[in-house]
């Protein structure tokens, strides 16, 4: 009798196992997959079109193309920040700047798939954004914890970036209320 | 250097002053403010408010009074945005300082400021009450000494309003986060948000006297629990049920008079000096039978799903927008636009109200999610470019809380592209932006509504479609026989929809025994003789013409009048009547230095609640940074390596008599 209630919860962990493994490798999987699919959608964005949906039933497009070479970054930009499109690219805060022009461009990013390569990056590091029409080199000036219950981000006068997302980077779950902000500004020649 | 406009708060906010010009903790190129977790900055005062209301028949007279106390153990200078009722005429300031009285002065905005300005470096306790909306007013309070108060009382007045057979007095409490690119003084109208899971701030109680002045069949407030206590004479005493409540939403009174009792023209006036001013209300009968032959329609509905509308504020929009397709008739054409950020459309254009369309627009409606900002100008366009068929009656119908900065763009463009349509606005949410509605409707010729709640949509859109079905009373003019130059507010008079009285205000040298009121029903003329013999008297009448004047003013300056004349006149009028306008300001200075020369004062911007209801991420949330990933990934990983354990460490391992018996 024994020995069948084991074998039930060896199947019963089993189960367990391949489905939460594969939850958690599918959110990763959907973050790589995406980027693909968003290649084309860009490049059509890049010829002119406007508000191209990467997938028909799609409610967002890509904005920009965010690369950071000393991390060998290169992701397509969505817009907007809800869960369901940061869960394929990293997002535009729709109230801020365009990346670029005038004010603060806020880029939202998952802490453990876009936006993990943050951890590592470093005052001086370079990014570069790319919206239809422009290309704007930004420098790492400053990274920082910052409290989302009382901290703010203010709206600058000439172009710059803050890069946000949730910290510490080895949390296991998500909703903490800290986030990580990487501060760019526009490289001066 | 960053300007200190503050756009986005990842969450809420409290800065010293010494930080905001950048001395303290910046450092050059940050973009942020830095508020360690756990270490708490310059605490800042703490403001609560109590409002007493005196209702009389159709004039509201209150008094807001602010209390601000600082709990530092420094100087501080509070900065507190609030809403009023967008037609209430602000005209006293009385600054409380221990026992004292100090009664405020109405000055030219600039001046006003500057005199403020200089009392609070000189030390001395001073408040200033500014207009930043007719519904957007901030009082600013220099010099609170460290663990003391300061009360600033306000005083306005306002006409109740009747609609349908019933009377509401609204009093809005919170400034609901805008979207405010475009509006060049975002920062004015948009106070710091504290974020839900911290608690509610700014308490409010409430103290009405309601003298109705008729028999009433029933007072209610659809918001807030109250305690009415009926007095001798007819009189009312309403409370708040629970003492205080946290400054969230709006409060609405309503009260409805017994069956028969319902007036059908109210005149009050009021003699000062040479002149005679005067509310007059006239109901107009609702229309005969014979000009209610239905008309075909061709209604075009516009719903706002930015983030502004997430949570509860969505599903009442498109269950108000789901009813209101479910009636539209055989005859009739139709279309949906939703706007955030980005505009779409059901369809390209105005189709047929079939079976099969309108099963379309409701799967349409369910799919959309409120999310993004508010940018209403391509929306509004797009929903009054069309040209309605000939004979067709071109209804716009806007769901939207009006969280937008540029309301005077807005106002412009509709002045502009209205043509024939029609725009119907109805306010979703516990605070929606009542100005915008208001005026939208006014400048749209059609009437606006409020949805507060989900209980309250099925009354409130089977009201408006009453309203949409009916022909209006349009080219409405009041003419006063015998008295030549009366000024009568406002000009023109708005079309009257069903159960909508005509309310005027007017300034003559004497007022006749009657007046005529004229309009038409669609091609038929109507004509009423109003006897204005039994005027009684009532005090303030010539606040709300000279109020009713300034908004008149400003009016003709969006119709193309010169900025400067507008402004000067403007200012005439409201100095005359001591009223807080877009360009005067009440201020009120204590002369006794209170601040010693060495002491610092912080400047603390205070905030406000999130209106109830609303979703903090949606509004002023910049997205989770992170997934569930990593804890999937470590529970799969557990649950294999325990499945194995148990599998193997067993004497005759489960897992392979299992595999041996299934073979």
């Amino acid at each position: 009798m024994a020995g069948r209630w084991t074998r039930l919860a060896v199947v019963a962990l089993l189960a367990l196992g391949v489905w939460q493994l594969g939850h958690g490798a599918w959110i990763h999987a959907k973050a790589q997959l995406a980027q693909y699919l968003l290649q084309r959608a860009w490049a059509r964005t890049l010829e002119g079109e406007r508000e191209v949906r990467p997938w028909p039933w799609a409610d967002t497009w890509p904005v920009a193309r965010l690369r950071v070479p000393a991390h060998d970054v290169d992701l397509i930009v969505l817009d907007g920040v809800s869960g369901r499109i940061l869960a394929f690219a990293p997002g535009h805060a729709s109230r801020s700047a365009a990346p670029g022009v005038a004010g603060t461009a806020i880029i939202t990013g998952h802490r453990d798939t876009h936006f993990r390569f943050l951890e590592a990056v470093k005052p001086g590091d370079e990014i570069v954004v790319e919206t239809p029409g422009r290309s704007a080199r930004f420098r790492v000036v400053d990274t920082a914890v910052v409290d989302s219950r009382s901290a703010v981000i203010r709206e600058a006068d000439g172009p710059a970036l803050a890069l946000l997302t949730c910290y510490p980077f080895d949390a296991l779950r998500a909703g903490g209320p800290l986030r990580w902000v990487v501060t760019a500004l526009p490289v001066t020649s | 250097m960053t300007r200190a406009v503050i756009l986005l708060a990842i969450g809420l906010f409290t800065v010293a002053s010494a930080s905001l010009a950048g001395a303290a903790g910046i450092t050059e190129g940050a973009l942020m403010f830095r508020t360690a977790p756990g270490q708490a900055a310059v605490a800042a005062p703490v403001q609560s408010t109590d409002v007493e209301m005196r209702i009389t028949g159709l004039v509201v007279r209150a008094t807001v009074r602010q209390t601000f106390t600082n709990p530092a153990g420094e100087w501080a200078e509070g900065v507190y945005v609030f809403p009023l009722p967008e037609t209430a005429a602000v005209d006293h300031l009385k600054m409380h300082v221990g026992d004292r009285i100090i009664e405020g002065v109405i000055l030219e905005r600039r001046t006003a400021k500057a005199v403020y300005e200089q009392a609070k470096a000189q030390g001395q306790r001073a408040s200033l009450v500014e207009q930043e909306r007719p519904n957007i007013f901030t009082t600013s309070v220099a010099n609170i000494p460290p663990g003391a108060a300061i009360a600033v009382e306000i005083q306005y007045q306002q006409t109740v309003r009747y609609d349908a057979g019933r009377f509401h007095v609204r009093f809005p409490m919170v400034v609901g986060p805008r979207y405010a690119a475009g509006a060049p003084d975002a920062e004015r109208i948009m106070p710091p948000v504290q974020h839900p899971d911290h608690g509610p701030l700014n308490p409010v109680t409430l103290h009405i006297e309601l003298d109705p002045g008729l028999p009433v069949a029933g007072i209610e407030s659809p918001y807030h629990p109250i305690h009415v206590t009926a007095l001798a004479g007819g009189l009312y005493d309403i409370t708040l049920t629970d003492g205080a409540a946290p400054a969230d939403r709006d409060f609405e009174l309503v009260w409805e008079p017994l069956a028969g009792a319902a007036p059908t023209a109210v005149l009050l006036t009021e003699a000062e000096g040479s002149d005679v001013y005067a509310l007059l209300m006239v109901l107009p009968p609702a229309p005969a039978a014979r000009e209610q032959t239905r008309v075909p329609r061709e209604v075009v509905f516009v719903l706002d799903n930015s983030g502004s509308m997430a949570g509860a504020s969505i599903q009442q929009a498109k269950a108000a927008l789901k009813l209101a397709l479910a009636r539209l008739g055989a005859g009739d054409t139709f279309n949906v636009i939703r706007f955030d950020h980005t505009t779409d459309s059901l369809f390209f254009d105005a189709r047929e109200a079939s079976r099969q369309n309108l099963r379309a627009a409701e799967r349409w409606v369910d799919a959309i999610q409120a999310d993004g900002g508010t940018v209403m100008l391509p929306a509004l366009r797009q929903a009054l470019d069309g040209v309605p068929a000939p004979g067709r009656l071109r209804q716009v119908i806007f769901l939207t809380d009006g969280a937008v900065g540029n309301e005077a763009q807005l106002f412009q463009e509709i002045r502009a592209r209205l043509g024939e349509s029609r725009l119907f606005t109805i306010g979703i949410g516990s605070a929606p932006n009542s100005h915008f509605m208001r005026e939208a409707a006014r400048l749209g010729r059609g009437t606006f509504t409020h949805i507060g709640s989900p209980t309250e949509v099925q009354a409130k859109m089977t009201a408006l479609f009453r309203k949409l079905e009916t022909p209006a009373l349009s080219d409405v003019r009041l003419e006063l026989p015998g008295v030549p130059g009366a000024d009568v507010l406002p000009t023109p008079i708005p079309d009257l929809y069903l159960g909508e009285p005509m309310v005027v205000s007017l300034k003559a040298g004497t007022l006749p025994t009657r007046a005529i009121l004229r309009g038409r029903f669609g091609l038929t003329p109507w004509e009423h003789d109003v006897a204005l013999h039994q005027a009684a008297p009532e005090a303030g009448l010539a606040v709300h013409w000279a109020r009713a004047k300034i908004d008149a003013l400003l009016d003709a300056r969006t119709a193309g009048a010169s900025a400067d004349e507008v402004r000067l006149a403007v200012i005439d009028v409201a100095l005359r009547h001591h009223l807080v306008s877009r360009h005067t300001s009440l201020v009120a200075v204590d002369v006794t230095p209170a601040r010693p020369g060495d002491a610092a004062v912080n400047t603390h911007a205070l905030k406000t609640n999130l209106p109830h209801g609303w979703e903090y991420d949606a509004v002023v949330g910049l997205g989770q940074g992170a997934t569930d990933a990593p804890l999937h990934l470590l529970a799969g990983l557990a649950a294999l390596l325990l499945a194995a354990a148990v599998g193997l460490t067993r004497p005759r391992p489960a897992l392979a008599r299992w595999v041996r018996r299934g073979r």
